[in-house]
Parts: structure tokens; C-alpha cells; sequence
């Protein structure tokens, strides 16, 4: 009889609640089963009890890394229904702010694949490098998360100081083509942990509709700001990178390659920033009706559905993450993978389990 | 791809629109299964699928992305659920489920829909249950249904099993 090793309902990594139960052969795994909802707090439930400005600060709340993507989305399905147009300034504001947001998530998490790696120096680095973005993001909103930056019809704040955010983008790129991605592509120990591990195949991927770098890496070449370009990125030049391998390699080398593309984004976007409005004043009344919004989010596409009433409050507010349809790739990922490998397998998909429970 | 062409066949049309955030289509007597087969086999790549309350019923909206342009094919329920579709798409695996756990809605054809977001043994159908209790609502000291346990409406109580038509 072979041992079921159940792990979690804290995720033994990120200290985040999801249960994995493992199906062992020895030190194989044939097997797994995925638990989550341990944090259920039905946003779309409350959501749709909340006048619009309310509701766009509980989306918000929907994760605490890519908090911006969120209110981004919603204001962007508020906008359509209202038929409201963005001033150009706000659109550029953002991109920045979006990638900015990328930019620190990846980093976060290309730390800690560092850490469980076993590359402590490397994981120092990434988070060194965080800080910068961080830092950008506190001086332009005030906070280091939930930036509030987003209303419909444009943005809350403007960017003052440009110029620190050009700086910092730069800085970070080229610490990221010259420390990181070398190291991360050549060092001996994060190829052994990583390369030819967890594999997901293209066709499990499509199966299971995997998005973001966890597609990526397994040969989709999927993006929203490609496919169905919002706001100014068909003005920009980025490219998306795409691997074939599909094995937590494929995945590290995707996000450290994205950490660039989101610094040549912010360059161009901090350039070609046109003066002018950044906002509507009046907050739009919504009429009955429905619209959808999707938006490429650190972790792949994030979509949202709302109906309107024609109330001030929402009348169906529907929330689909990325995680939530990337968890369930990990079962193919841990089977056939050694026991030890499981913790760095469940992390290669950048799991927020804060968006998944919503 | 033409979704056009796709869509003929899985229902009766009942209205057709081309809007900036996509295509929308509603179907009667939605084939959901042919239709996961025709668009999977286009290319289409599943993005996820709404539940709404629709007077005592409920509307289902298959989410698609077509190249880029996000197809929506919606059908309104004229029984207690539609058949499944996650043995031909498992990436709709969770979805079913969540809705399971939220609308207490059944998807045909599923050897069993355990509770996803809601732990084992909760009663399933939690946001129509709890409809009832409007904007100062407080799902926390919901302390269940007030029904009969066997309607399958927003704002009514379902059974354990689903719902009964």
C-alpha cells in the first residue's frame, strides 16, 4: 500500500493555506490531490452589496501582491458599460503602474524559488532588486501594496517624479540582464533542482487551461497585452517570451525574461507620457447592462464579469484569477517527481492562494 | 475563426451582438458538450464561466477566447443544470464545482462535485441561500435555509442533492 503524505493546509514554502495530498511510491509521487478554499471569503458575495467606490476598494483585496490588476480590471468593465473614455495620461499611468507591479511580484517570486532552491546569495539579490520597485510604487501612491491607483475613468493620482521611475527601471534591468539572468541560466545548482523537473507539457497546458508564464513556459504563446492589446500597449515595443520545456527551468527563465520585457514597457511608457488629465471627476453612473474585462496580470490573464442594474451597486460581479486555473496544473507537474522536488514544483506556478479563495 | 459558423447548430439563436469587449451570443437549449467540442476543436481556449440569477432561474455564460476576442455564449436554465462538460475540458473541472458550492446547480454526467471553496458536508447553493439576505446581510450568522430545502431559485433554499425542478 503506498502512503498518502498529506501537506499543508499551509503551504510548506509560503505559509499560505492550500492542502496538497501526495500519493507515494518510496520516494515517487503517482499521485495528487488539491484542497483549497481553507480562506473563502466570497468577494464576489460582498461585492455585490457594495456601492461601485466601495467595491472597487474590496477588489482590491482580492490578492495582496497584484492588488493593482484588480481594481484595473473592474474600472475597466465599469468603463465600458459607461461607454467612459480614459484620458491618454492616465492610460500611460497605467502601464507603468501595472508593470511596476509585475515587476515586483516576479522579483518576489524569483526570490523565493531562489530560497528553495537552495541559492540564498541569489534570493538577497532578487529581493534587493524588489525594493526598488517597491520603493517606486510607494513614492508614487504612498503604499507599498494596495496602491489605489485606479478609478473609472482614469487614475487617482498622477506620477510626479517620472525621471525616479525611468531610474529605477533601468537600474533593474540591467542588474536582471547582467547578475540574474546569467547566474539564473547558468549556475549549476538552480539547473540540477530545476531543469527537467515538474514538467507540463503544451498539451496539458491547453487541457487545463493553464495562463500567465505557466503557459509560457510550456509553449503557449499567450498574453493579453499581445492579443487583445489595452490601454497603450500596441504603442509599445515588448516582446513575449515563449519556452518549450515546460519544466520549472522553463518557468524561472520565462519570469526573469518577463522582469525584463516589464522594464523596457515602463521605459518606453515614462517617455511617451503625455501631458494632460488623469482622471474624470465625477465618478460615472453606471447603466443596466453587462460587460467583460480582461487584463494580463503577473500570474496570466485575470477576468472579470459585471452586470449592472443601473443601481449604485453591482448587480453580479464575477472574479477569475490566474491561480485559479493554474493550481490544478500542478497535479501532472508532481507525478512521476521526486517528494523532495514537490515544495519548488508548487511554487513554479507563482500559486496566490489569497486570489484563489477570493 | 469564425464563431459564427461554430455557434449554428448548438441551439436555437435567441440574440446575437458584436460589442468592444466581445462577441455575445445567447442560445436556447444550449448544446453545452457540442459546443465545447466545436470550439476546442477552432482553436477556442476556455477562459471561465458566470453564473447569474435570472429571475427563478439561472443564466450560464461560457467565457472563450477566439484569437484574442473574448466569445461569450450564454443560455438561460430551464431545469436544475446542464450537463457537464470537464471530462471534454478539465480546465472547467473547478468552475463546475465552485458553482456547485455557490448556486447549487448540478452539471450532468459528473461522477461526483465535491465542494471547492465550501468544506466537505457544507450544504451547497451558499450565495442563493443567502441572497435573501440583501445588503446589510451577514453570511456569518446565516444559520440556514428558510425554505423547504428543495427550491432552486435565488433566494431559495436548495437540497443537499441539488435541485429539483
Amino acid at each position: 500500500m503506498s502512503p498518502v503524505i498529506p501537506v499543508g493546509p499551509y503551504h510548506p514554502a509560503l505559509e499560505e493555506p492550500y492542502k496538497i495530498s501526495l500519493d507515494c511510491e518510496g520516494e515517487t509521487i503517482r499521485g495528487a490531490d488539491i484542497e483549497v478554499g481553507f480562506n473563502f471569503r466570497a468577494i464576489e458575495w460582498l461585492a455585490e452589496r457594495k456601492n461601485y467606490t466601495q467595491a472597487m476598494t474590496l477588489v482590491e483585496r482580492v490578492c495582496g501582491i497584484c492588488s493593482n490588476v484588480h481594481t484595473l480590471t473592474f474600472s475597466r468593465a465599469v468603463e465600458t458599460l459607461a461607454g467612459l473614455e480614459v484620458p491618454e495620461r492616465a492610460r500611460y499611468i497605467r502601464v507603468i503602474v501595472a508593470e511596476a507591479e509585475r515587476l515586483h511580484s516576479h522579483l518576489l517570486w524569483a526570490g523565493v524559488a531562489c530560497e528553495l532552491i537552495g541559492f540564498q546569495t541569489l534570493f538577497m539579490t532578487c529581493l534587493a532588486l524588489r525594493e526598488e520597485v517597491m520603493d517606486v510604487l510607494e513614492a508614487i501612491s504612498g503604499n507599498r501594496v494596495n496602491y489605489a491607483m485606479n478609478r473609472p475613468g482614469g487614475v487617482n493620482r498622477d506620477i510626479i517624479d517620472p525621471a525616479r521611475v525611468l531610474a529605477a527601471a533601468r537600474r533593474i534591468r540591467t542588474a536582471t540582464e547582467r547578475q540574474l539572468i546569467p547566474v539564473l541560466t547558468t549556475d549549476r545548482t538552480v539547473r540540477a533542482r530545476c531543469a527537467g523537473v515538474g514538467v507540463l507539457t503544451r498539451e496539458e497546458a491547453l487541457a487545463l487551461g493553464a495562463l500567465g508564464p505557466t503557459a509560457r513556459a510550456s509553449g503557449l504563446a499567450q498574453d493579453i497585452r499581445k492579443a487583445a492589446p489595452y490601454e497603450v500597449y500596441d504603442r509599445l515595443d515588448f516582446e513575449v517570451p515563449v519556452l518549450t520545456d515546460g519544466d520549472v527551468f522553463a518557468r524561472v527563465v520565462v519570469r526573469a525574461l518577463e522582469i525584463v520585457q516589464s522594464c523596457r514597457i515602463i521605459e518606453q511608457a515614462v517617455d511617451a507620457m503625455p501631458a494632460g488629465p488623469w482622471q474624470h471627476v465625477d465618478f460615472p453612473r453606471v447603466p443596466a447592462g453587462e460587460a467583460c474585462a480582461r487584463i494580463e496580470g503577473p500570474r496570466g490573464e485575470v477576468f472579470y464579469y459585471l452586470a449592472s442594474d443601473g443601481s449604485d451597486v453591482p448587480a453580479r460581479v464575477r472574479i477569475r484569477t490566474p491561480t485559479f486555473q493554474n493550481m490544478p496544473t500542478v497535479v501532472p507537474m508532481v507525478r512521476g517527481m521526486s517528494l523532495a522536488d514537490a515544495p519548488l514544483i508548487q511554487a513554479s506556478i507563482d500559486p496566490c492562494y489569497s486570489c484563489t479563495d477570493r | 475563426m469564425d464563431s459564427d459558423a461554430v455557434l449554428q447548430g448548438l441551439g436555437v439563436c435567441v440574440s446575437r451582438d458584436r460589442r468592444t469587449d466581445g462577441d455575445w451570443a445567447e442560445i436556447g437549449d444550449l448544446d453545452v458538450r457540442a459546443m465545447t467540442r466545436e470550439l476546442t476543436k477552432a482553436g477556442a481556449r476556455w477562459v471561465t464561466m458566470t453564473v447569474t440569477p435570472a429571475g427563478n432561474s439561472f443564466r450560464l455564460i461560457y467565457h472563450w477566447d477566439m484569437d484574442g476576442r473574448l466569445l461569450n455564449v450564454a443560455t438561460t436554465l430551464t431545469g436544475p443544470g446542464k450537463e457537464s462538460i470537464a471530462d471534454l475540458l478539465p480546465a472547467a473541472e473547478w468552475v463546475e464545482r465552485e458553482m456547485h458550492d455557490y448556486y447549487a446547480l448540478e452539471f450532468f454526467g459528473r461522477d461526483e462535485t465535491p465542494a471547492l471553496m465550501l468544506r466537505p458536508g457544507d450544504e451547497p447553493g451558499l450565495f442563493s441561500r443567502t441572497q435573501e439576505l440583501g445588503r446589510d446581510g451577514d453570511p456569518a450568522e446565516y444559520e440556514g435555509p428558510a425554505g423547504d430545502g428543495t427550491a432552486t431559485g435565488p433566494g431559495q433554499a436548495a437540497s443537499s442533492e441539488g435541485a429539483v425542478a
